[in-house]
């Protein structure tokens, strides 16, 4: 699912516009006059480098908006409430549970998730794969994000450091003893690249 | 398993048609037992790209959610649905009181539909059976009322506008209070809460003339608190009709039977039912057994409302309402023990009672494993307010649990070194180890001492021989008193589902495995992979398998009872080999003058095995074998397609007098207890498993560290808490059902011991279930071992550690 489509109407001139930017623009241009605040609900973010601008309700979280509407399977509803880190993104360079978000708060931001990581080719897939650092696999892209919010604030962390930044993600599985490991192998590559 | 099933396997082992012995290796290994193969899954679930039922997403798909009992014991009297009815964005209601629900149980047992079981039909399900009733057993329990809506939030504000007159009837939590004789009986009609039981008394030998024949008679009584799985992926399952076919996305063990079932209870031909199987965010036996009711239960109402609604519903479970069950190891065990004073016993008597479902009786280890030649156990099982109780990683918790806390006060009572009990006390079904020797050599198994490997293993690993010291007799520089233990059991050799798989070349010579699975997490379609690879001389990355879709006509067994590997890599494997004689049989019309027997394949290349050179790679000779293609031009072969069927039976002795289970396992731990908080560190763990012939060994480490966090959990901190005034269970949710995080205990130590003894292919046998019930009941023994008490009174928490200690 790729941005929503939908057009802007000029209230000046009833002229649509492809986005919220281009109807600010062209208001200023055009009419001459500041533009209108943003329609209630409206917000702007980008996720894993794409802009999306949209409408969100009220009692959205910011892992409704990512799962459900932007459709990216990477953030996942594992505890229900805040205690596991499986819904985990990268905001604005933190990791933060998108399950105890409300996205409407999220305008603005700047956000990664397990797939932009992969996209990016960032080593710790593949050291999480040589490690076999999943089980099930269901809280692994949690995992994921957090490891790399730690790696972006901390690129040589220690075993320790690395225990306590996963410490909050729950694994029923078991997998614990293999992140630190995957961890410092993906901070030793990342330093040689 | 019925009376005449069973006559039919004994009928086969007398006819000698079927045996079992040692499967001997036909082939050199190049991917099994490789250390580095690449995780099929590891790209998907690393990526988040995996999926799995939870993140099915259809087009103008509805969301489902069912109405769950507030009170532990309750009738529904009135129900209004008018206000719901009426709120803007639902779009179809169900109630108990609907035709289509009026009086509908679950249907089905543990062994099948009740079409191929009427005997043991709801065996499973006591006391519930409604799918969805007005009487609500528990609370928690699925009752009353189901909705679907627009959005998720919809059908949870349409639920708290339905309007319930709730009649509140008498609830008993616990088991013993429900068979006092004056108890109030919680099932209606019944007698009492005594719930039937097939396996009440389990009897061998004279238990009476080991305790005459023992110089130490050791008794102590042991009690087991509730836990549940609370796996990763909370409950859920999508259902769409499309005209008279019906397309379900499952979150479910065994999707076969789920169907069997689904097809017999709503009058759905089979063939009009396509599954699909999406990634599975754990299970542990939680999403097994269809006929269980929060399956049966949620498949069935998430197929009506679609129907209902004329479009998809995605039916969920929040984690709360995921909370719906217990292990079936809900249990408080009198113990009576003889034995010599060298460490020899005599003689077990065990008297049991459980709540809700005895998963095991508790003395089957001492059958499989042991010379004990005088064992007795009695079991007795009650109804109380609580959800139906079930495996939970798995089965044999009660067995094993019984099995450590018997052995490991034989020894400190005894005075004696655990590990030499266990020696001592090694066999088969009331033999000594020679039986198990000579029952190698008639069956082409190696004569290894599996127990003695492990023992030895493990004692080296962990120091033993230096640090085991008397009960209570160390305090560490930090205050804290320093405990030890060792268990030991045997292998979990389940090699005894039923699975099928095809194996076809593809035009380009890369290989499709041909097979629905439900992976749970346990890698194993890596493990099929390679044994396709090594039997069919092929490279491990030209493997690959779509085993997401039961509609492909091959469905390999469950991962149930850690039969995964055991009976599925039997059914890969004999595959891989018929794909690869008629690979081969084609092969002769390009090698002109050559049989099969004088061709070989290796990476890929077929070659003359007396002359190498002549040789041809796969896809030269599956060029012309298609199974589609304009032929009127081009000359085709038949595709190189072949599919098998693999059964083993029943484990133990049903097909003959030996099956016997030869691999073993030990664990060590090592804990710091401090007197003064009660709190429990738990410093090593040790875990050595012989597990015949890994294939895969980064997966049996995996099973082996990570079933030692559930293990620990469920010693130490894993409980569910009822309130004694409500019958409320009161830690529905993850904060306060506490399991491991990586920052409670250190990694564990896994040692793999490879004897070739086990039944599955080349020798290995089961993994899954082991470390994860083996080591819940070793930190009994520890604390003894540290405090020089005993606290048989499981999850030991801190405040149980301090009641003991006489501080609290």
């Amino acid at each position: 699912m790729g941005e929503e489509t939908r057009k802007y109407l000029c209230p000046y001139c009833s002229n649509t516009l492809d986005t919220f930017e281009a109807l600010k623009a062209h208001v200023v241009k055009e009419h001459k006059t500041e533009p209108l605040p943003p329609p209630e609900g409206f917000i702007r973010l980008t996720v894993n480098g794409q802009t999306y601008e949209l409408k969100v309700e009220a009692e959205w979280t910011l892992y409704h908006l990512i799962h459900e509407k932007l459709g990216l399977t990477g953030v996942k509803m594992f505890c229900d409430r805040g205690a596991c880190g499986s819904c985990t993104v990268i905001m604005d360079c933190r990791p933060i549970l998108s399950c105890m978000t409300l996205a409407i708060e999220c305008d603005g931001k700047t956000i990664e998730t397990a797939e932009g990581i992969a996209k990016a080719k960032h080593p710790l897939i593949e050291s999480y794969i040589k490690h076999h650092t999943m089980q099930c696999g269901y809280c692994t892209p949690g995992f994921i994000t957090t490891a790399k919010a730690l790696l972006d604030r901390n690129p040589d962390p220690t075993e320790e450091e690395i225990r306590e930044a996963l410490g909050g993600n729950l694994c029923r599985c078991g997998t614990y003893p293999q992140h630190p490991k995957a961890v410092l192998e993906a901070a030793k590559k990342l330093k040689k690249e | 398993m019925t009376g005449n099933q069973f006559g039919e396997y004994q009928k086969l082992k007398a006819e000698g048609t079927y045996k079992i012995g040692a499967d001997i290796p036909t082939i050199t290994f190049k991917e099994i037992g490789r250390r580095g193969v690449r995780r099929y899954d590891g790209y998907e679930k690393a990526s988040g790209k995996a999926i799995y039922t939870r993140d099915i997403q259809l087009p103008g798909m509805l969301y489902g959610r069912v109405l769950h009992s507030p009170y532990a014991h309750a009738r529904i009297k009135k129900l209004d649905t008018s206000r719901a009815e009426a709120l803007p964005g639902v779009r179809a209601i169900l109630r108990y009181d609907d035709p289509e629900f009026k009086g509908m149980k679950l249907t089905g047992s543990i062994a099948a539909p009740t079409k191929m079981a009427p005997e043991v039909a709801g065996w499973a399900l006591k006391p519930v059976k409604d799918i969805l009733g007005d009487l609500a057993t528990f609370e928690g329990q699925m009752v009353g009322v189901a909705v679907c809506a627009e959005t998720e939030q919809i059908a949870v504000e349409a639920l708290k506008l339905v309007e319930i007159e709730w009649e509140e009837l008498p609830f008993i939590l616990d088991a013993e209070e429900a068979l006092k004789p004056d108890a109030y009986v919680l099932a209606p009609g019944a007698q009492s809460n005594k719930l039937e039981e097939t396996r009440e008394l389990i009897e061998q030998g004279d238990v009476e003339k080991g305790f005459e024949e023992a110089d130490e008679i050791i008794e102590f009584t042991a009690r087991r608190h509730a836990h549940l799985w609370a796996g990763a992926e909370m409950p859920c399952v999508v259902a769409r009709w499309n005209g008279d076919r019906l397309e379900m996305w499952v979150h479910e063990q065994q999707p076969y039977l789920g169907k069997l079932i689904l097809s017999e209870q709503l009058d759905i031909p089979m063939n009009k039912i396509h599954t699909h199987s999406p990634y599975q965010g754990c299970s542990f036996g939680e999403r097994c057994n269809p006929p269980n009711w929060h399956q049966n239960g949620i498949n069935t109402i998430a197929v009506l409302l679609a129907k209902n609604a004329g479009r998809p519903v995605k039916l969920l479970l929040n984690r709360a309402e995921s909370f719906y069950g217990e292990s079936g190891d809900m249990m408080v065990s009198h113990f009576k023990v003889g034995a010599k004073k060298e460490g020899t016993i005599t003689a077990v008597e065990i008297k049991s009672t459980f709540a809700q479902y005895m998963c095991t009786p508790g003395i089957e280890h001492f059958i499989d494993n042991t010379r004990i030649p005088n064992l007795k156990c009695v079991g007795i099982t009650a109804d109380v307010s609580k959800a139906p109780a079930w495996w939970c990683r798995c089965e044999q918790l009660p067995n094993t649990f019984c099995f450590t806390l018997v052995f490991d006060h034989v020894a400190t009572a005894l005075g004696l070194d655990p590990t030499e009990v266990a020696l001592k006390n090694d066999g088969c079904e009331g033999h000594d180890i020679s039986y198990l020797t000579e029952y190698k050599g008639e069956h082409g198994f190696p004569d290894r001492d599996s127990l003695r490997e492990c023992i030895e293993a493990g004692k080296k690993a962990i120091g033993w021989d230096g640090k085991w010291h008397p009960p209570g007799t160390l305090k560490l520089p930090n205050g804290r008193m320093h405990g030890m233990a060792f268990t030991w059991s045997h292998d979990w050799d389940d090699v005894r589902g039923t699975g099928s798989a095809a194996v076809l070349i593809q035009n380009d010579g890369t290989v499709s495995v041909i097979a629905q699975h439900s992976d749970v997490g346990v890698n194993p379609w890596t493990a099929y992979l390679q044994i396709v690879a090594d039997e069919l001389g092929v490279r491990y990355e030209d493997v690959e398998i779509n085993p997401f879709d039961l509609n492909q006509g091959f469905s390999l067994m469950s991962p149930d009872g850690s039969c995964n590997l055991c009976s599925n890599g039997f059914v890969v494997k004999k595959a891989a080999q018929k794909a690869r004689k008629r690979l081969l049989d084609l092969a002769t019309t390009k090698f002109e003058g050559l049989t099969a027997n004088e061709l070989d394949i290796k990476d890929g290349i077929i070659f003359e095995k007396s002359n190498p050179k002549n040789s041809m790679p796969i896809k030269d000779v599956v060029m012309f074998a298609a199974p589609m293609l304009n032929a009127v031009e081009i000359w085709t072969e038949p595709p190189v397609l072949a599919w098998a069927w693999h059964t083993h039976g029943l484990w133990g002795q049903a097909l003959e007098t030996g099956r016997p289970r030869m691999c073993r396992q030990a664990n060590f731990t090592e804990v710091e207890v401090d007197t003064d908080t009660g709190e429990i560190r738990v410093t090593k763990v040790v875990n050595v498993n012989d597990v015949g012939k890994a294939i895969s060994p980064e997966t049996i480490e995996g099973q082996m560290y990570g079933g030692t966090y559930m293990g620990l959990g469920r010693a130490v901190t894993e409980e569910m808490a009822w309130d004694p005034n409500t019958g409320v269970l009161l830690n529905r949710n993850l904060l306060d059902y506490k399991y491991a995080t990586m920052l409670d205990y250190p990694p564990a130590e896994s040692i793999i011991i490879e004897t070739g003894l086990g039944h599955g292919p080349y020798g290995a046998t089961g993994i899954g279930e082991d470390t994860a019930t083996m080591i819940p009941a070793l930190i009994g023994p520890a604390m003894y071992n540290a405090l020089g008490i005993w606290i048989d009174e499981f999850p030991i928490t801190p405040a149980r550690v301090l009641k003991a200690l006489g501080k609290a």
